[in-house]
């Protein structure tokens, strides 16, 4: 089909969600209530490394009001991970970091449960402690004496605190660098950052008479939490059943879980439904934030700029357990790699344990620490090469058919449409040396990620249809725009698909609401299930209307055979008396490309899916005394493959830049000697309203072979790139580069005046 | 937690339950920041006494020589009064960066001055104002200096059953103006970083400083008045080099902590900037009056 004609796919339609959500009609996870409903509430460690000498819980047992306590006595001894299975629902015999679990209590009422909280005693011996990634790399202090038989993807390298290591190497290195015209090499720092979700990670559990759990939750990722909860729980997982009935935003903080396992813990000891919520403070301590990473860079040029030789190495703080740093640091080498063609690569990613809260997969993980990084360096050494900042990325973007770091095949490539539609955009040519004020450039390249899809729909008898998936809707619109394209091939209005909430017990296989994968692989399958669902209409249709199925059309809602037509409202309700109904599961898998395994060493990622371009660029200003960025103009130009919603897309972008900023310029969960400073939302800084520019969104469509009618991953992408424009633009503005994040306003004075003196 | 909330129908009624209920009351405004106490377990009350609908306690009265602001108005009411556009513009420009919109309609500016924080940005407007403050007790009524009655980080002179119920500030004379700045590391929902009130009144003539009043926020263990740098800059010439004289002046009298929000050293700087600035804008703002 070509998509120039599309009527419902490619146009900017109202989600079918949104009436709900905007009313405030739409039932969140956190709005869930059962009747006869207790509340959980989980006793955190106020140590940062210590050994459990005691819990004594009959104190905090004989309150009034409290049913039942558990501890890591009460349940079997089960570690879950995934990439290493290191982890327990409570501490077991030691406490890893301030914030860490050691007991869960259910009471009458969240009064009585954090009273009961405070009447658990436990005895700690201090032991030493580990909180700089860098010093746990070398250190004797083990946060994991045990770490050898835990088990772990066997792709996962390990040793001591090292969690995961992965390596590409590409041609010679060290031979690229000895012939380099100059040699460039640069620190920088990024802070942990939480994902801002609006609604904070909650659960309520209930087991039924035949000892089957329930548990309503805002997970991201069913599935995994149906199977996580399984393992906990030392049940099959068809006896857990996890339905999401909304979810107040995640940005990759609620893949894993989160407080479900508490809930149903504490349900099946009290046999009484559960409900548990974070709060504020347990989200800043104890929940998934990107982790805090160092980056160390070393590139090679000739005279004119091109890249000869990169070699880098990342440091990712995954705190007390592996959570999502082993992905996130070997993902970070394509990052660092980027869209460039580079004759030499050797580059390295860490996850190191240290005392500190565990972390995870926050919205493109690696991607803003190592491009922050990388991107920065390409401004440092154009400045020093003289070379404009634009024309030095030019010289050294991939072209369709360059092979990228693992050897695959860059296809549709877009990446220097996209830097010049953001450089015309911002003005870029039009630069005047201004004191105070500067632009800025960034570019990256992000995949699709893979991993199955299934989709159930069936047709209804008024000829609407029923978009059964197990993805969930987590905010983007992605499901409305799978909708669009079921909607488009089954020639309905897009107001005729009802998609449903997901339940696991109910819905078909999802790999879940991650990585910019929903509305292409969700997408993908709605394409499949139409297939089938036109083939099941068309052979009805043929006998109905005494025509050959050959030549068939949907249209305007009816199967069309020469002059004879039958509506698919009819279809449905003969098949529904006569076939069964209209009923089709349609599937989708996006294999990984190939690739070169020589180059990739203990990679759970080694090479990207259908990945996507994109290029950042910004005007701010800097107050000279105080440091204060302001941000003028923000313009990102994002290769999306085909626009399925552009509404959708724009959304995407100026959420995923707001991230951007905040992580730029405010954010940062602060630790001193193993305690979180700023717990609260007062001094932990989301930019507002007022700190976010208008952002100026480019939809650039480069068609990808793989996505439905050539789409490629949207949501992640925009929150990459913010770090390194607003960096260089600071350097522009400034003549200083801050090699930190976030870049305070405190930071940058204090490099203005280094420079000055 | 858990209070009896109590919604006293007149001051009297209010001044009487808090004598009743002392000392397990407080009495609740507008709640942006008493709920936040309560909700962090700062502050556990059985009781809460409602004051937010006290009659006669909202809106901005003006006599021939001064203002007096009920102390149940809200931020919104004072950006919106046309009055303040003039001479007394900082009370707009603090009143518009208070927390964000919804603090902006609920909070209270009685509220900001008896919670006492060292970083409230109401506080230093109206200390540079030389505000004075209406209190009622269970023995009548009195008056005090916003000066005197703020004597340390969220300590007041205020006994527990008072109620503070306007707040009542001079006008200007001839050349004076006013401003305020505020830096803090987003442009709204911020606690200040460090915030700047400054009141400068010119000589006849225009170019000498008559008299000056600096105020100062986040910068010591409660809003102060840089009385150096004011001292100084009384006859002093009104231009750049003596605002930034009076800029390190104060930066020499502040007390700053170093805290997650920022470095001692980093608060120390921006008072003398934005002393200066506040200063600078204020001469600016006296233009049409010094030709």
């Amino acid at each position: 089909m070509n998509a120039q004609n599309h009527s419902v796919a490619g146009r900017r339609l109202p989600r079918l969600d949104g009436v709900g959500k905007v009313t405030g009609k739409h039932v969140y996870a956190a709005d869930f209530k059962l009747p006869g409903m207790l509340y959980g509430k989980v006793l955190r460690s106020p140590r940062a490394h210590a050994l459990i000498k005691k819990i004594d819980t009959s104190r905090a047992a004989s309150i009034h009001g409290v049913r039942g306590i558990i501890t890591s006595a009460d349940i079997p001894a089960i570690r879950y991970g995934t990439a290493v299975r290191d982890t327990t629902v409570f501490a077991v015999d030691r406490v890893l970091f301030v914030g860490h679990a050691i007991a869960a209590v259910a009471a009458t009422s969240l009064e009585i449960a954090e009273r009961a909280l405070e009447a658990i005693e436990v005895e700690y011996e201090n032991l030493p402690t580990l909180f700089d990634p860098e010093e746990a790399l070398n250190s004797n202090i083990r946060i994991h004496p045990n770490w050898e038989t835990y088990k772990a993807l066997p792709i996962i390298a390990r040793s001591g605190n090292i969690a995961g290591q992965a390596r590409i190497r590409v041609g010679d290195v060290e031979a690229a660098f000895a012939k380099s015209y100059k040699v460039y090499e640069h620190r920088f720092t990024t802070a942990l950052q939480h994902p801002g979700y609006t609604e904070p990670r909650v659960a309520t559990a209930d087991w039924d008479a035949n000892g089957n759990v329930t548990v309503w939750c805002n997970t991201q990722l069913p599935f995994d939490t149906q199977n996580t909860l399984a393992e906990i729980l030392d049940l099959p997982s068809a006896r857990v059943r996890v339905t999401v009935p909304g979810i107040g935003g995640g940005f990759g903080g609620k893949l894993r879980i989160g407080v479900e396992h508490f809930a149903a813990l504490l349900a099946r000891k009290t046999a009484r439904p559960i409900k548990v919520m974070s709060t504020s403070e347990e989200e800043l301590t104890a929940a998934l934030p990107r982790q805090a990473s160092v980056v160390l860079v070393k590139t090679g040029v000739d005279k004119d700029g091109h890249l000869l030789a990169r070699s880098g190495k990342i440091i990712v703080d995954c705190g007390a357990y592996a959570g999502s740093g082993p992905g996130t640091a070997a993902i970070s080498l394509q990052v660092m790699a980027g869209p460039y063609k580079t004759g030499a690569l050797e580059l390295e990613g860490i996850a190191v344990y240290t005392n500190k809260v565990h972390s995870g997969s926050f919205r493109a993980p690696a991607g803003p620490m190592a491009n922050f990084a990388m991107e920065c360096q390409m401004d440092m050494i154009a400045k020093d090469l003289g070379l404009d900042p634009l024309e030095i990325r030019l010289r050294n973007v991939v072209k369709e058919g360059d092979p990228g770091p693992s050897g695959e095949i860059h296809k549709s490539v877009s990446i220097e449409e996209c830097l010049r539609k953001a450089a015309n955009a911002i003005g870029w040519h039009d630069r005047k040396p201004e004191p105070g004020r500067g632009k800025g450039i960034a570019c990256s390249w992000w995949m699709t990620t893979g991993g199955s899809s299934g989709v159930y729909v069936k047709i209804n008898p008024d000829g609407t249809a029923t978009l059964v998936s197990g993805a969930v809707e987590i905010g983007t619109g992605a499901i409305t725009g799978a909708a669009q394209i079921l909607a488009e091939e089954l020639s309905l209005d897009l107001t005729d698909v009802n998609a449903t909430g997901v339940d696991t017990q109910a819905a078909p296989f999802d790999y879940g609401a991650q990585g910019s994968r929903t509305a292409f692989s969700v997408g993908n399958a709605c394409l499949a299930a139409a297939a089938e669902l036109r083939r099941q209409m068309f052979e009805l249709a043929a006998k109905q209307l005494d025509a050959p199925i050959e030549g068939m059309s949907l249209q305007d809602k009816h199967v069309i055979a020469g002059n004879k037509s039958i509506s698919i409202a009819e279809l449905a309700r003969i098949s529904r008396l006569a076939g069964g109904g209209l009923i089709a599961h349609g599937t989708a898998i996006s294999p990984a490309p190939p690739y070169d395994p020589t180059r990739v060493q203990n990679h759970p990622l080694p090479v990207w899916n259908t990945p996507s371009y994109h290029a950042h660029a910004v005007d701010l200003s800097v107050d000279q005394a105080t440091g204060k960025v302001t941000i003028n103009r923000y313009v990102v130009a994002q290769d999306v493959g085909y626009a399925i919603n552009p509404t959708y897309i724009e959304g995407q972008i100026e959420g995923g830049v707001a991230q951007g900023i905040g992580q730029a310029l405010s954010e940062e969960i602060v630790y001193q000697d193993g305690r979180v400073m700023n717990a609260n939302l007062t001094d932990y800084k989301m930019p507002t309203a007022m700190d976010v520019p208008e952002i100026e969104s480019i939809i650039v469509e480069c068609r990808s072979a793989a996505g439905p009618y050539g789409a490629k991953g949207v949501g992640e992408p925009p929150c990459i790139e913010p770090p390194a424009a607003i960096g260089n633009a600071i350097a522009a503005a400034t003549g200083c580069w801050p090699n930190s994040l976030p870049m305070t306003a405190e930071k940058i004075a204090a490099a203005l005046r280094v420079q000055q003196s | 937690m858990s209070f009896d909330f109590h919604r006293p129908a007149t001051v009297t009624e209010a001044v009487d339950l808090a004598q009743r209920l002392f000392p397990t009351a407080r009495f609740i405004a507008g709640g942006s920041d008493i709920v936040i106490q309560i909700n962090r377990k700062k502050i556990d009350p059985s009781h809460l006494i409602d004051v937010a609908c006290l009659p006669g306690l909202s809106g901005i009265a003006e006599t021939s020589d001064e203002f007096t602001l009920g102390a149940l108005t809200k931020y919104h009411t004072i950006e919106t009064h046309p009055a303040f556009a003039g001479s007394l513009r900082a009370l707009i420009e603090a009143a518009s960066v208070i927390g964000g919109r919804q603090v902006q309609n609920i909070a209270t500016i009685g509220g900001n001055i008896v919670n006492a924080s060292p970083a409230a940005d109401f506080v230093p407007v109206l200390l540079a104002l030389d505000a004075v403050l209406d209190i009622t007790g269970p023995n009548g009524s009195r008056s005090v200096p916003l000066q005197d009655f703020i004597v340390g980080p969220g300590k007041t002179s205020l006994l527990p059953v008072e109620i503070v119920t306007s707040i009542r500030l001079a006008k200007l004379p001839a050349r004076s103006a006013t401003a305020f700045v505020k830096e803090g590391r987003r442009r709204a929902m911020e606690i200040s970083v460090v915030c700047v009130a400054a009141c400068l009144t010119l000589e006849a003539g225009g170019s000498r400083c008559a008299s000056v009043r600096l105020a100062i926020g986040a910068a010591a263990p409660k809003v102060f008045r840089a009385k150096a740098a004011e001292a100084y800059l009384e006859g002093q010439l009104a231009d750049q080099t003596s605002f930034a004289e009076a800029g390190k002046l104060a930066a020499e009298e502040c007390a700053p902590i170093s805290d997650v929000r920022a470095s001692a050293d980093y608060r120390r700087r921006l008072v003398s900037i934005m002393v200066e600035r506040a200063l600078t804008a204020c001469f600016e703002r006296t233009g049409e009056e010094r030709r």
